[in-house]
């Protein structure tokens, strides 16, 4: 029993027939991990069970070597900002942190404290005092991350938290997930956005249908994925030249010409011999190459191979 | 040209607050993003364009039609896909778009076919004839999308179209996008907090700060422009490989992840550093180009102007 | 063999004339409702009272009818003025529970989603969506009240003689504009709750209350402080006194029709009458403004 990690042991959820997660086994580390994953996936229900908003059907959920739906004092370390735009009525910004803060059993004086703080922190010191109905979305949405992290939590469960906010917001919020990854926090974020997951999270758990179909580092799982061949593109002024000459290895598998005629789209079962023959194959035939890039180590790629379409619009 | 949208001291006012304050600016793009902050006035800016707010002083004009005394026929020529949530529950998809599109001035037999296409276009079959309360999110918005374009408007506004969308589904929205922008005769106005959107769709970009213009620039000619950035990751290199780059001519620095940023003077190509890498044994995993992309543009418009507390 | 490929192009046949586009909103709201049993049966069982009357009125210049009836056509009620005014009456009330059945469901299902920007994006006013939404009201109201009731009215000096006709103009004129005036009040109030209260079921109960909590107070304030301008408040009362000005009827039992009853020395000036109606409309309409725009601007 880890007491660092977030643990969910074969563990399933069902809303009646409607399924939630099924037999979910993972083991989640500190730093930022990012929750990816169509609408309708799990994810909501995932971050319901870590945060003991609802018991498994089955198998156990452990925060912190404990179960935070047995036990209500874990919930003190657990902040959760959820992708509902909901609020109580007639509260302003400050007020809405505050009593949040008074709930879990803060004095009077510290909670006034760690309310400032946590405005402070998510950039919403000025507009404290105004109602939250006044508020854009995005200040809507800064004032739920306030709540979640003012009373300093080791684990933070964030549903879709920078939806709505402006580009330099998101920026900021981002440099803050960092922060608290490096404070050797728990940060569990979901998102859509999967350019930025890229950018932001340690690690990455994929879920489709209720099943976690991948976890780990990103390009961990990629190597794992091994019935997709790794994809580089090149940029050049002659593709046709290179492709020719790269046929001629056994490693190879595709090779297509990008419309504009100005790009090469390799398929390779052996990254590694592909660029050292790159790297020759450039010289000796005088290529001008404009760019080099891995075409599918990112999230988007990894989602494709194993999502897929699906969970579109029908 | 004509341009799409001329702003002419616009100036608008709610409450008291001065939201849009003395703009001036000529659009012109085929694709034009609009930018900003919170609070920016992206938002007013549409709706006064479209005749929701009155303007306070100055004037606007949408396809040469003043908003201020033309407003009916700007809307005639416009298309609105809102950012919020905007249906009938209770009726079906197509229907609703046919009465939006009977509303907009199409004749009933027209308006039931172009509503089919619209949702052909858009890619939502059987589901059409379900009530729009029961439709997922990816399918309500581009319902509101089909009816934003059922009428054929010269200009479209999307406020915020990926918004809540999954992943697969975001794509095929900005295909789409890139789809109408390509093909369709028509002038895009795309405001989007998601500078990956805006970078993908548009051509010109609008920036937004408390009511007034802190940049507009035209992404083209940024693509085109500041090819000599650029950014190795290599395997196998080190110190000497990099300072075999400085004697080439080279300013390096270390970029994120290990990665070797450069800039490349007049007169160095690329097939130079290949010759590098042979002759050290360093694999080049990738060479990527930074241009100045629309972040580091946005961030810097951002920035309070010299001079000012 | 030709290949079609599907691309977004622009409108460029003809349009509808703008004056008829509010046309489209009534249009749209009657396919709606004939897919309702339950409205298609009240409405139809909203003309059982008129055959009623049109019976009556035949039985009075049918004498062979009567013989067969062993009925006295002077024991028949007689037709006229209070006749009308109890036909009226019903059918207003009749008139009524359907607003409270259809008002709610004009507005309310375009404010709860916020469908509301996506028409006033076009080239359509708040003034043609109003007017658009009272033309439902308006004609099914209309057709429930002063059109089966001039028809009687038709039957009656057909029946009796040009003579009858040309003396009780009066009645004719008293059903029309009479029932316009509730048409007018009755629908603006319907369309305005149903803009303020986005549940429907809570804006027919609205309705209900607006009438009948109101009347209730009005009474509690006459009784109080013993005065008759709670009636004010009563817009049964208003509008029952409008008609009795406008058919000249004879104060007899308590005048008025049946559910706009005006109680004997409870009547309030007419002028009074007319304004607190003209005032309700007022109230009315600016609520409708305040609430069909475009952007809700919070402060």
């Amino acid at each position: 029993m880890n007491a660092g990690a977030i643990e969910l042991d074969d563990v399933s959820k069902f809303y009646g027939d409607v399924l939630g997660v099924n037999r979910v086994h993972l083991s989640i580390p500190t730093g930022v991990t990012s929750l990816v994953g169509p609408n309708g996936s799990g994810k909501t229900t995932l971050m319901n069970l870590i945060t003991g908003l609802i018991r498994p059907t089955r198998g156990q959920v452990r925060v912190l070597g404990l179960s935070p739906a047995k036990h209500p004092d874990i919930l003190r370390k657990i902040g959760y900002c959820t992708q509902f735009d909901a609020f109580p009525k007639g509260l302003t910004g400050y007020q809405f942190v505050y009593w949040f803060l008074r709930l879990h059993g803060f004095p009077r004086a510290e909670a006034n404290a760690l309310t400032r703080q946590a405005l402070e922190r998510t950039g919403m010191r000025e507009a404290a005092d105004r109602h939250v109905a006044s508020y854009s979305k995005g200040m809507r949405q800064r004032v739920k991350l306030a709540q979640a992290i003012a009373h300093n939590p080791s684990v933070l469960v964030l549903d879709e938290p920078l939806n709505g906010l402006d580009p330099m917001a998101r920026a900021e919020t981002i440099a803050l997930f960092r922060e608290w990854a490096g404070e050797g926090r728990f940060v569990l974020v979901s998102s859509h956005i999967l350019h930025e997951v890229d950018r932001i999270s340690d690690q990455v758990i994929l879920l489709s249908h209720g099943y976690v179909v991948a976890e780990g580092q990103i390009q961990g799982v990629r190597s794992e994925v091994k019935d997709h061949p790794i994809q580089v593109l090149v940029r050049c002024d002659q593709p046709g030249l290179l492709a020719s000459r790269l046929f001629e290895q056994d490693h190879v598998v595709e090779a297509r010409i990008h419309e504009d005629g100005k790009g090469l789209l390799i398929r390779t079962r052996d990254a590694d011999r592909l660029y050292l023959l790159l790297n020759r194959v450039v010289l000796e035939l005088g290529l001008e190459v404009e760019s080099v890039a891995p075409a599918d180590e990112d999230v988007n790629s990894v989602y494709q191979y194993l999502i897929g379409a699906e969970g579109g619009t029908a | 040209m004509q341009p799409v949208i001329e702003l002419d001291n616009l100036e608008v006012r709610l409450g008291e607050r001065t939201v849009l304050n003395k703009l001036t600016a000529s659009l012109t793009g085929r694709s034009i993003g609009l930018l900003g902050p919170n609070g920016a006035g992206k938002s007013t800016l549409i709706n006064t364009l479209l005749g929701f707010h009155a303007p306070a002083a100055g004037t606007a004009r949408v396809i040469g039609l003043d908003i201020r005394t033309r407003a009916r026929q700007v809307r005639g020529l416009t298309g609105y896909m809102p950012e919020n949530d905007s249906f009938i529950a209770s009726m079906s998809g197509v229907r609703f778009v046919r009465l939006m599109a009977e509303l907009s001035g199409l004749p009933q037999e027209q308006a039931l076919e172009r509503a089919h296409e619209a949702f052909f276009y858009v890619g939502l079959g059987e589901v059409r004839y379900r009530q729009i309360g029961t439709y997922s999110l990816g399918m309500k918005q581009m319902t509101k999308l089909a009816q934003a374009i059922v009428h054929g408007p010269k200009v479209l506004f999307l406020d915020e179209p990926t918004n809540g969308l999954d992943p697969p589904a975001r794509k095929r929205m900005i295909q789409l996008i890139q789809e109408i922008r390509d093909h369709g005769d028509l002038h895009l106005i795309l405001s989007s907090h998601l500078l990956r959107d805006v970078e993908e769709c548009c051509d010109q970009v609008l920036i937004l700060k408390d009511g007034q213009i802190a940049a507009f620039c035209n992404l083209e000619e940024e693509r085109r422009a500041n090819r000599k950035f650029l950014e190795l990751e290599t395997r196998g290199a080190n110190g000497t490989f990099t300072a075999a780059l400085a004697k080439l001519g080279c300013q390096t620095a270390p970029g994120a992840g290990g990665r070797i940023k450069l800039v490349l003077p007049d007169g160095v190509e690329i097939r130079q550093l290949y010759e590098l890498a042979a002759q050290q044994q360093v694999q080049i995993r990738r060479i990527h180009c930074k241009r100045d992309s629309l972040e580091d543009i946005f961030f810097k418009a951002m920035e309070p102007a010299n001079g000012r507390l | 063999m030709a290949v079609y490929k599907k691309t977004y192009r622009r409108y460029e046949g003809p349009l509808t004339p703008e004056r008829q586009r509010f046309l489209v909103i009534p249009r749209y709201a009657f396919e709606e409702m004939r897919r309702s049993r339950f409205l298609n049966l009240f409405f139809l069982a909203s003309f059982i009272w008129p055959l009623i009357c049109a019976l009556v009125i035949y039985l009075h210049h049918n004498l062979s009818a009567l013989k067969l009836l062993n009925l006295d056509a002077d024991k028949l009620i007689r037709i006229d003025a209070g006749f009308f005014l109890t036909y009226l009456g019903i059918q207003s009330m009749g008139a009524f529970f359907l607003a409270a059945f259809v008002g709610p469901g004009q507005v309310s299902p375009d404010l709860a989603n916020n469908a509301l920007p996506l028409y006033l994006a076009r080239p359509f006013s708040r003034s043609e969506y109003v007017l658009g939404k009272m033309l439902v009201l308006v004609t099914l109201l209309s057709l429930m009240t002063w059109v089966p009731g001039l028809l009687l009215f038709a039957l009656q000096g057909y029946l009796e003689g040009a003579s009858w006709m040309a003396a009780n103009l009066r009645i004719a004129a008293g059903l029309f504009f009479g029932a316009w005036i509730w048409i007018l009040v009755l629908s603006l109030l319907a369309l305005a709750l149903s803009a303020w209260v986005k549940w429907r079921p809570a804006a027919g109960g609205l309705l209900f209350g607006v009438f009948f909590v109101a009347a209730g107070f009005g009474g509690a304030i006459n009784g109080i402080l013993r005065t008759r301008w709670g009636n004010l408040l009563n817009i049964s009362h208003l509008i029952g006194s409008v008609w009795v000005s406008l058919f000249e009827e004879p104060m007899r039992r308590g005048a008025g029709a049946v559910f706009f009853r005006v109680a004997r020395g409870e009547e309030i000036p007419i002028w009074c009458c007319w304004a607190a109606l003209l005032g309700v409309c007022l109230i009315c309409l600016f609520l409708l403004g305040r609430k069909i725009r475009g952007v809700e601007v919070v402060r």
